[in-house]
């Protein structure tokens, strides 16, 4: 069973009096343990197609099932809940919690789940020492690089171990050398425990690095190449 | 780990805090101290009436005399059957104090030269010393010239400081009163002016006397009484009280009606009723202001932390999860408030206290401590109110940012 399908999906804004098409008509799959790297210019609806999938948003039309299960027919509860479970984010701008310690942030779903705190914490550090910040556990985001802040967040992303990981431009905020230790992080965990990848990005050399590339212009899939394609 | 983002967010943005907690401890203070200022006002007018002006905790007069008494005095006196009757049941009741009696006179006053009119108290001076002696606060300050009034001096009375003025009669000097007896002959007595007393009510202070209940008798030429004063001992429920008498008064078939001094005293209602308005006031503005602040805090935080409620959705907290954050944050502000409001009120009625302040009360002629009282009620009160605001407060702006979508909330700059 594919861990995400979506079929025919349509999305819009409304701009004042006008509505403004993102998607149109999106059909896609996606399998466990698969990472998929979303291409395309500005505007092409990369972001957009992340949120709909992490189920950070609703599509306008179309069916989109995680699991098997059509997400539509889930309430703020039953979504938050999977997205709690099964889904980690990675943003572009790390979203750290400024108050919160890199330990506590990368704790901070398991607090969300009730888990008690002596489990969230060993569990916590445990990611940090994965992504090599047990150093700087007791940093404040304020107190670390933008490099380190993204593998605090990648780490916190990690931690409900969840069957997806979105990453929206996860690079882009992060020099070149940071951000190939990032996706070289991401490749490893990827290849280790069989967790689904999917980045949004403009980074060629990020694409170039990933198994399948789905290239998106004005809202349609312009292409979709998967690693045979790729290879061959 | 939720107390703990609620606590340093607070500290965080602690300018902001520190003027929400401000505003709440003032307005904590300023509701406190002044209810326990009215609560000293309030218990000083009780013991006012109930022991300064010998009334007692209850009062038993013939019936239809407080709807009719006025107009024919008369014939609603307590004679010397009921009034021996009900001694009888009142001997048998537990939880008296003193027992006193009052015949209320009036009629013409003369130094000899010039008459005015007169009322007059007539009392049982042994009792209403008795009910004096228990007084608490300013009540039990002296306020009088002369001697202490006794009932076996029958003949020397008290005088209002106005009268006392108006007619010359200073200590010591003898006058006449003059009123019909109950028969309806004319009567005088001669006095001496023992004593002149202040406070009087403003309109009665050139016409109040102070008489012993036998000389107040032996001017009606009567042996009844007007009513029955009694002062409980402390700790009795005064309406548990009037509920037993009244049934005992019911099966010995006397003819009379009981009234609590609360029923009695129109002064005390009145002033009552206006502190009680002005405390409301003072309450409803104190909160208001207080209500701005925490509400202005709790928007500016929601409205700065929308990013951060929407990684919090994006990484599964639900709604009910994000205002408990945000409760528990201005939870947290008004406890802080209300804990620093509860010193500084602590502070300030224990600095009232040691300064030794002095005012004058309405009807007072002599300085008198100012106090003010910790009332348990107020400070419970307050407390609920104030943490309640702060629950009211979060729920508006928090149900708006929880409404809005997690993608427009993590695009929120």
């Amino acid at each position: 069973m594919p861990l995400l399908v979506l079929e025919d999906i349509y999305k819009h804004y409304r701009m004042g009096q006008t509505l403004v098409p993102v998607l149109k008509g999106i059909n896609l799959r996606i399998h466990a343990g698969e990472m998929l790297a979303i291409g395309g210019p500005s505007g092409s609806g990369k972001t957009t197609l992340c949120n709909l999938m992490g189920l950070l948003d609703e599509p306008s039309r179309g069916k989109l099932f995680f699991q098997g299960q059509p997400t539509s027919q889930l309430n703020d509860y039953q979504s938050s809940r999977l997205r709690n479970h099964t889904i980690g984010f990675v943003f572009q701008t790390f979203n750290l919690i400024p108050v919160l310690s890199a330990l506590e942030n990368v704790s901070l779903p398991l607090h969300i789940q009730n888990v008690s705190s002596d489990i969230a914490r060993r569990t916590a550090a445990e990611l940090l020492e994965q992504v090599g910040l047990s150093a700087q556990a007791g940093h404040r985001p304020d107190k670390l690089s933008g490099g380190q802040q993204q593998r605090v967040a990648l780490a916190r992303a990690l931690v409900t171990r969840p069957s997806l990981v979105i990453a929206d431009e996860p690079t882009a905020n992060l020099d070149s050398v940071t951000a190939m230790q990032i996706l070289d992080l991401m490749q490893q965990l990827n290849r280790e425990t069989r967790t689904s990848f999917i980045f949004a990005s403009h980074d060629e050399r990020l694409l170039s690095r990933v198994g399948r590339r789905l290239l998106l212009e004005d809202g349609q899939i312009l292409s979709d190449l998967k690693p045979e394609c790729m290879a061959g | 780990m939720w107390i703990e983002i609620a606590a340093r967010n607070l500290r965080k943005n602690w300018r902001r805090s520190l003027f929400s907690i401000f505003a709440i401890c003032i307005g904590f203070t300023a509701v406190n101290i002044f209810g326990g200022f009215t609560e000293y006002i309030f218990e000083n007018l009780r013991e006012s009436f109930i022991h300064g002006g010998g009334n007692g905790h209850v009062t038993v007069v013939k019936k239809g005399f407080l709807d009719q008494g006025r107009i024919d005095p008369v014939n609603y006196l307590l004679d010397e059957t009921i009034q021996s009757s009900l001694r009888q049941q009142l001997d048998k009741l537990s939880g008296i104090a003193v027992v006193g009696y009052q015949l209320r006179i009036n009629g013409l006053i003369s130094n000899g030269e010039i008459s005015t009119i007169f009322v007059a108290q007539g009392r049982q001076f042994s009792a209403y010393e008795a009910m004096r002696e228990q007084a608490r606060g300013i009540v039990s300050a002296k306020n009088y010239q002369g001697k202490s009034l006794l009932d076996n001096n029958v003949y020397e009375i008290g005088l209002s400081e106005g009268l006392s003025r108006a007619l010359n009669l200073t200590l010591d000097t003898d006058g006449i009163v003059t009123s019909p007896t109950v028969d309806g002959y004319v009567n005088a007595l001669d006095f001496k002016v023992a004593q002149v007393f202040r406070g009087a009510p403003e309109i009665l202070d050139d016409k109040l006397l102070i008489v012993s209940l036998a000389f107040a008798q032996s001017l009606y030429d009567t042996r009844s009484v007007e009513r029955i004063n009694i002062l409980l001992d402390e700790g009795i429920d005064t309406r548990e009280f009037i509920r037993h008498l009244q049934q005992v008064c019911l099966t010995a078939e006397l003819d009379v009606d009981i009234r609590s001094w609360d029923e009695l005293s129109v002064f005390y209602n009145k002033v009552k009723n206006m502190f009680d308005i002005l405390f409301a006031f003072i309450f409803a503005i104190v909160f208001l202001i207080s209500a701005m602040s925490v509400v202005n805090t709790v928007s500016m935080a929601v409205l700065e932390r929308t990013r951060e409620i929407g990684t919090l959705r994006a990484l599964g907290a639900n709604r009910t999860q994000i205002l408990r954050l945000f409760l528990i944050e201005s939870g947290l502000l008004a406890l802080i408030g209300v804990t620093a409001g509860l010193v500084l009120t602590l502070l300030v009625w224990w600095g009232i206290g040691e300064s030794g302040l002095t005012w004058i009360p309405p009807q007072f002629t002599a300085r008198v401590p100012l106090e003010v009282y910790l009332v348990p009620s107020y400070l419970m009160l307050a407390t609920v109110v104030f943490l309640s605001l702060s629950v009211i407060a979060t729920l508006s702006p928090v149900w708006r940012a929880n409404r809005r979508g997690i993608v427009d909330a993590l695009g929120h700059i």
